[in-house]
Protein backbone atom coordinates (compact mmCIF):
# COMPACT_ATOMS: atom_id res chain seq x y z
CA UNK A 1 0.00 0.00 0.00
CA UNK A 2 2.51 2.57 1.06
CA UNK A 3 3.74 4.14 -2.90
CA UNK A 4 7.76 4.33 -1.50
CA UNK A 5 7.90 1.92 0.74
CA UNK A 6 6.92 -0.93 -1.28
CA UNK A 7 9.67 -3.34 -2.73
CA UNK A 8 10.21 -2.32 -6.17
CA UNK A 9 8.77 -4.44 -9.14
CA UNK A 10 9.83 -4.02 -12.58
CA UNK A 11 7.60 -4.09 -15.08
CA UNK A 12 7.86 -3.75 -18.94
CA UNK A 13 5.88 -0.74 -21.01
CA UNK A 14 3.53 -3.91 -22.19
CA UNK A 15 3.23 -5.17 -18.56
CA UNK A 16 2.86 -1.86 -17.30
CA UNK A 17 0.31 -0.64 -20.14
CA UNK A 18 -1.67 -4.18 -18.75
CA UNK A 19 -1.70 -3.21 -15.08
CA UNK A 20 -3.09 0.06 -16.11
CA UNK A 21 -5.92 -0.36 -18.07
CA UNK A 22 -6.59 -3.97 -16.58
CA UNK A 23 -6.29 -3.19 -12.44
CA UNK A 24 -6.30 0.54 -12.37
CA UNK A 25 -9.30 1.42 -14.81
CA UNK A 26 -12.08 -0.43 -13.99
CA UNK A 27 -11.73 1.84 -10.78
CA UNK A 28 -12.24 5.02 -12.38
CA UNK A 29 -16.08 5.53 -11.55
CA UNK A 30 -15.39 4.67 -7.83
CA UNK A 31 -12.69 6.77 -7.48
CA UNK A 32 -14.71 9.60 -9.16
CA UNK A 33 -17.11 9.30 -6.58
CA UNK A 34 -14.78 9.46 -3.88
CA UNK A 35 -12.77 12.50 -5.25
CA UNK A 36 -16.12 14.04 -5.47
CA UNK A 37 -17.82 12.91 -2.08
CA UNK A 38 -14.30 14.66 -0.65
CA UNK A 39 -14.22 17.36 -2.94
CA UNK A 40 -18.26 18.10 -3.12
CA UNK A 41 -17.08 19.78 -6.57
CA UNK A 42 -17.15 18.00 -9.89
CA UNK A 43 -14.01 20.09 -11.48
CA UNK A 44 -12.21 19.20 -8.24
CA UNK A 45 -13.02 16.04 -8.33
CA UNK A 46 -11.85 15.37 -12.26
CA UNK A 47 -8.59 16.93 -11.09
CA UNK A 48 -7.90 14.83 -8.22
CA UNK A 49 -8.76 11.64 -10.50
CA UNK A 50 -6.33 12.64 -13.00
CA UNK A 51 -3.71 13.44 -10.84
CA UNK A 52 -4.29 9.88 -8.76
CA UNK A 53 -4.41 8.14 -12.35
CA UNK A 54 -0.73 9.87 -13.24
CA UNK A 55 0.95 9.07 -9.62
CA UNK A 56 -0.44 5.56 -9.71
CA UNK A 57 1.60 5.17 -12.97
CA UNK A 58 4.79 6.93 -12.06
CA UNK A 59 4.89 4.77 -9.01
CA UNK A 60 3.39 1.87 -10.89
CA UNK A 61 6.65 -0.53 -10.06
CA UNK A 62 5.10 0.34 -6.79
CA UNK A 63 2.33 -1.86 -7.21
CA UNK A 64 2.34 -5.61 -6.63
CA UNK A 65 0.46 -7.22 -9.21
CA UNK A 66 -2.51 -9.14 -7.87
CA UNK A 67 -3.07 -7.00 -4.96
CA UNK A 68 -5.99 -5.27 -4.02
CA UNK A 69 -5.49 -1.99 -6.74
CA UNK A 70 -8.65 -0.28 -5.80
CA UNK A 71 -7.25 -0.06 -1.62
CA UNK A 72 -3.98 1.06 -3.48
CA UNK A 73 -5.54 3.83 -5.89
CA UNK A 74 -8.15 5.07 -2.70
CA UNK A 75 -5.08 5.54 -0.61
CA UNK A 76 -3.28 7.55 -3.65
CA UNK A 77 -6.20 9.47 -3.89
CA UNK A 78 -6.99 10.04 -0.38
CA UNK A 79 -3.14 11.38 0.11
CA UNK A 80 -3.74 13.93 -2.64
CA UNK A 81 -6.55 15.08 -1.37
CA UNK A 82 -4.62 16.04 1.72
CA UNK A 83 -1.56 17.17 1.04
CA UNK A 84 -2.52 19.07 -2.21
CA UNK A 85 -6.57 19.85 -2.50
CA UNK A 86 -6.71 20.59 1.94
CA UNK A 87 -4.21 22.03 1.59
CA UNK A 88 -5.56 24.79 -1.08
CA UNK A 89 -8.46 25.55 0.83
CA UNK A 90 -6.97 25.59 3.72
CA UNK A 91 -9.78 23.68 5.55
CA UNK A 92 -9.21 23.14 9.29
CA UNK A 93 -10.09 19.47 11.15
CA UNK A 94 -12.40 19.80 12.88
CA UNK A 95 -12.83 16.50 14.30
CA UNK A 96 -11.74 16.16 17.62
CA UNK A 97 -11.09 12.66 18.14
CA UNK A 98 -9.79 12.55 21.43
CA UNK A 99 -13.46 13.22 21.85
CA UNK A 100 -14.44 10.59 19.68
CA UNK A 101 -12.52 7.84 21.40
CA UNK A 102 -13.75 8.63 25.16
CA UNK A 103 -16.99 8.99 23.89
CA UNK A 104 -17.12 5.27 22.03
CA UNK A 105 -15.61 3.98 24.99
CA UNK A 106 -17.89 5.72 27.38
CA UNK A 107 -20.97 3.89 29.75
CA UNK A 108 -23.00 5.93 28.07
CA UNK A 109 -22.82 4.63 24.56
CA UNK A 110 -25.16 1.99 24.72
CA UNK A 111 -27.86 4.31 25.98
CA UNK A 112 -27.53 6.09 23.26
CA UNK A 113 -28.22 3.45 20.91
CA UNK A 114 -31.84 4.42 19.88
CA UNK A 115 -32.15 7.38 17.65
CA UNK A 116 -35.17 9.01 17.20
CA UNK A 117 -35.13 8.47 12.97
CA UNK A 118 -38.19 5.88 11.82
CA UNK A 119 -37.19 3.67 8.55
CA UNK A 120 -40.71 4.85 7.09
CA UNK A 121 -39.70 8.82 7.57
CA UNK A 122 -36.61 7.50 5.85
CA UNK A 123 -38.02 5.73 2.71
CA UNK A 124 -39.78 8.85 2.39
CA UNK A 125 -36.70 10.37 1.49
CA UNK A 126 -36.52 10.84 -1.82
CA UNK A 127 -32.62 10.72 -2.74
CA UNK A 128 -31.12 14.50 -2.16
CA UNK A 129 -31.96 14.38 1.47
CA UNK A 130 -29.67 11.04 2.62
CA UNK A 131 -26.41 12.94 0.08
CA UNK A 132 -26.72 15.84 1.21
CA UNK A 133 -26.63 14.45 5.17
CA UNK A 134 -23.50 12.35 3.33
CA UNK A 135 -22.26 15.49 2.30
CA UNK A 136 -22.41 17.82 5.39
CA UNK A 137 -20.70 15.57 7.82
CA UNK A 138 -16.79 16.60 7.50
CA UNK A 139 -14.53 15.06 5.51
CA UNK A 140 -13.10 12.07 8.39
CA UNK A 141 -16.58 11.45 9.07
CA UNK A 142 -17.77 11.38 5.76
CA UNK A 143 -14.90 9.03 4.00
CA UNK A 144 -15.38 6.70 6.37
CA UNK A 145 -18.46 6.11 5.76
CA UNK A 146 -18.16 6.15 2.22
CA UNK A 147 -15.17 3.95 1.87
CA UNK A 148 -17.45 1.09 4.55
CA UNK A 149 -20.99 1.62 3.22
CA UNK A 150 -20.40 2.32 -0.52
CA UNK A 151 -17.57 0.47 -1.49
CA UNK A 152 -17.30 -2.44 1.13
CA UNK A 153 -13.89 -1.80 2.10
CA UNK A 154 -13.37 -3.65 5.52
CA UNK A 155 -11.02 -2.32 8.58
CA UNK A 156 -7.86 -3.16 7.45
CA UNK A 157 -7.74 -2.20 4.07
CA UNK A 158 -9.30 0.85 5.40
CA UNK A 159 -6.65 1.22 8.20
CA UNK A 160 -4.09 1.11 5.30
CA UNK A 161 -5.88 3.59 2.87
CA UNK A 162 -6.47 6.49 5.54
CA UNK A 163 -3.01 5.46 8.18
CA UNK A 164 -4.87 5.41 11.05
CA UNK A 165 -5.23 2.24 13.75
CA UNK A 166 -8.63 -0.16 12.90
CA UNK A 167 -9.57 1.01 16.51
CA UNK A 168 -9.54 4.60 15.12
CA UNK A 169 -11.44 3.31 12.04
CA UNK A 170 -13.80 1.77 14.17
CA UNK A 171 -14.77 4.55 16.60
CA UNK A 172 -15.11 6.67 13.59
CA UNK A 173 -17.20 4.61 11.84
CA UNK A 174 -19.40 4.43 14.71
CA UNK A 175 -19.35 8.27 15.28
CA UNK A 176 -20.25 8.87 11.84
CA UNK A 177 -22.84 6.72 11.45
CA UNK A 178 -24.63 8.63 14.70
CA UNK A 179 -23.53 11.98 13.26
CA UNK A 180 -25.58 10.47 9.42
CA UNK A 181 -28.69 9.49 11.79
CA UNK A 182 -29.09 12.93 13.29
CA UNK A 183 -28.63 14.90 10.55
CA UNK A 184 -31.35 12.51 8.54
CA UNK A 185 -33.20 13.05 11.78
CA UNK A 186 -33.27 17.07 11.07
CA UNK A 187 -34.20 16.23 7.76
CA UNK A 188 -37.32 13.86 8.68
CA UNK A 189 -38.22 16.60 11.35
CA UNK A 190 -38.90 19.03 8.60
CA UNK A 191 -40.47 16.80 6.21
CA UNK A 192 -43.07 16.72 8.57
CA UNK A 193 -42.36 13.64 10.89
CA UNK A 194 -43.45 15.21 14.52
CA UNK A 195 -43.43 11.40 16.38
CA UNK A 196 -40.68 9.93 15.66
CA UNK A 197 -39.82 8.12 18.46
CA UNK A 198 -38.82 4.99 18.37
CA UNK B 1 -27.65 -17.68 24.25
CA UNK B 2 -25.20 -17.88 26.84
CA UNK B 3 -22.45 -15.27 27.21
CA UNK B 4 -19.94 -18.13 26.79
CA UNK B 5 -21.70 -19.25 23.38
CA UNK B 6 -21.52 -15.57 22.37
CA UNK B 7 -19.11 -15.30 19.04
CA UNK B 8 -18.37 -11.80 19.48
CA UNK B 9 -16.74 -12.27 22.37
CA UNK B 10 -13.18 -11.82 22.33
CA UNK B 11 -12.20 -13.95 24.98
CA UNK B 12 -10.59 -11.50 27.48
CA UNK B 13 -13.76 -11.84 29.74
CA UNK B 14 -15.89 -8.26 28.67
CA UNK B 15 -19.27 -8.84 27.66
CA UNK B 16 -20.20 -7.59 24.22
CA UNK B 17 -22.63 -5.20 24.18
CA UNK B 18 -25.54 -4.82 21.57
CA UNK B 19 -23.79 -1.89 19.87
CA UNK B 20 -20.72 -3.39 19.64
CA UNK B 21 -22.44 -6.34 18.20
CA UNK B 22 -24.52 -4.14 15.61
CA UNK B 23 -21.54 -2.13 14.74
CA UNK B 24 -19.89 -5.51 13.53
CA UNK B 25 -22.91 -6.65 11.62
CA UNK B 26 -23.12 -3.00 10.09
CA UNK B 27 -19.29 -3.05 8.99
CA UNK B 28 -19.79 -6.06 7.30
CA UNK B 29 -16.53 -7.81 9.76
CA UNK B 30 -19.42 -10.50 10.79
CA UNK B 31 -18.44 -13.72 10.25
CA UNK B 32 -21.11 -16.48 9.32
CA UNK B 33 -21.56 -17.73 13.44
CA UNK B 34 -21.97 -13.49 14.27
CA UNK B 35 -24.28 -13.33 11.70
CA UNK B 36 -26.62 -16.20 12.87
CA UNK B 37 -26.00 -15.16 16.57
CA UNK B 38 -27.17 -11.58 15.92
CA UNK B 39 -30.30 -12.72 13.52
CA UNK B 40 -31.38 -14.72 16.64
CA UNK B 41 -30.32 -12.10 19.30
CA UNK B 42 -32.52 -9.84 17.50
CA UNK B 43 -35.66 -11.92 18.29
CA UNK B 44 -35.08 -11.43 21.90
CA UNK B 45 -34.08 -7.39 21.85
CA UNK B 46 -36.17 -5.30 20.23
CA UNK B 47 -33.81 -2.30 20.27
CA UNK B 48 -31.48 -4.12 18.17
CA UNK B 49 -34.00 -5.08 15.58
CA UNK B 50 -35.22 -1.73 14.99
CA UNK B 51 -31.77 -0.26 15.09
CA UNK B 52 -30.35 -3.51 12.68
CA UNK B 53 -33.74 -2.71 10.44
CA UNK B 54 -32.72 1.56 10.66
CA UNK B 55 -28.92 0.88 9.36
CA UNK B 56 -29.54 -1.27 7.09
CA UNK B 57 -32.14 0.97 5.25
CA UNK B 58 -29.62 3.90 6.02
CA UNK B 59 -26.92 1.50 3.94
CA UNK B 60 -28.87 0.69 1.19
CA UNK B 61 -30.26 4.00 0.56
CA UNK B 62 -26.23 5.04 0.76
CA UNK B 63 -25.52 3.00 -2.04
CA UNK B 64 -28.21 3.99 -4.10
CA UNK B 65 -28.27 7.21 -3.68
CA UNK B 66 -24.65 8.15 -3.32
CA UNK B 67 -22.89 6.03 -6.02
CA UNK B 68 -24.53 6.85 -9.08
CA UNK B 69 -22.48 9.25 -11.43
CA UNK B 70 -19.58 7.69 -13.95
CA UNK B 71 -16.53 9.20 -14.52
CA UNK B 72 -16.65 12.41 -17.13
CA UNK B 73 -15.93 10.35 -20.78
CA UNK B 74 -13.74 12.96 -21.37
CA UNK B 75 -11.77 12.50 -18.08
CA UNK B 76 -11.24 8.72 -19.40
CA UNK B 77 -10.10 9.68 -22.41
CA UNK B 78 -7.54 12.10 -20.89
CA UNK B 79 -5.95 9.95 -18.91
CA UNK B 80 -5.57 7.11 -21.17
CA UNK B 81 -3.92 9.09 -24.10
CA UNK B 82 -1.24 10.69 -21.67
CA UNK B 83 -0.41 6.65 -20.07
CA UNK B 84 -0.36 5.82 -24.04
CA UNK B 85 2.26 8.52 -24.81
CA UNK B 86 4.08 7.51 -22.01
CA UNK B 87 4.22 3.60 -22.46
CA UNK B 88 4.76 4.01 -26.21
Amino acid sequence: MEIEKAPRQHYSDFEKGEIFNNEFLPHIHAMYNFGYRLTLERDDAKDLVQDTYFKAFRFIESFQRGTNAKAWLFRILKNSFINDYRKKIKEPNKVDYQEVESYYNSEDVDRQITSDLRVDALKDMIGDEISNALNALDVDFRTVIILCDLEGFKYEEMAKILDIPIGTVRSRLHRARQLLKEKLSEYAKSMGYKNTEL
Amino acid sequence: MSQASNPFNSGSGKKTTCIEMLQVILDGQATTDQCEYFRLHMDQCMPCFKNYQLDIAIKEMLKTKCCGGEAPTELVSKIKSQIAQNIR
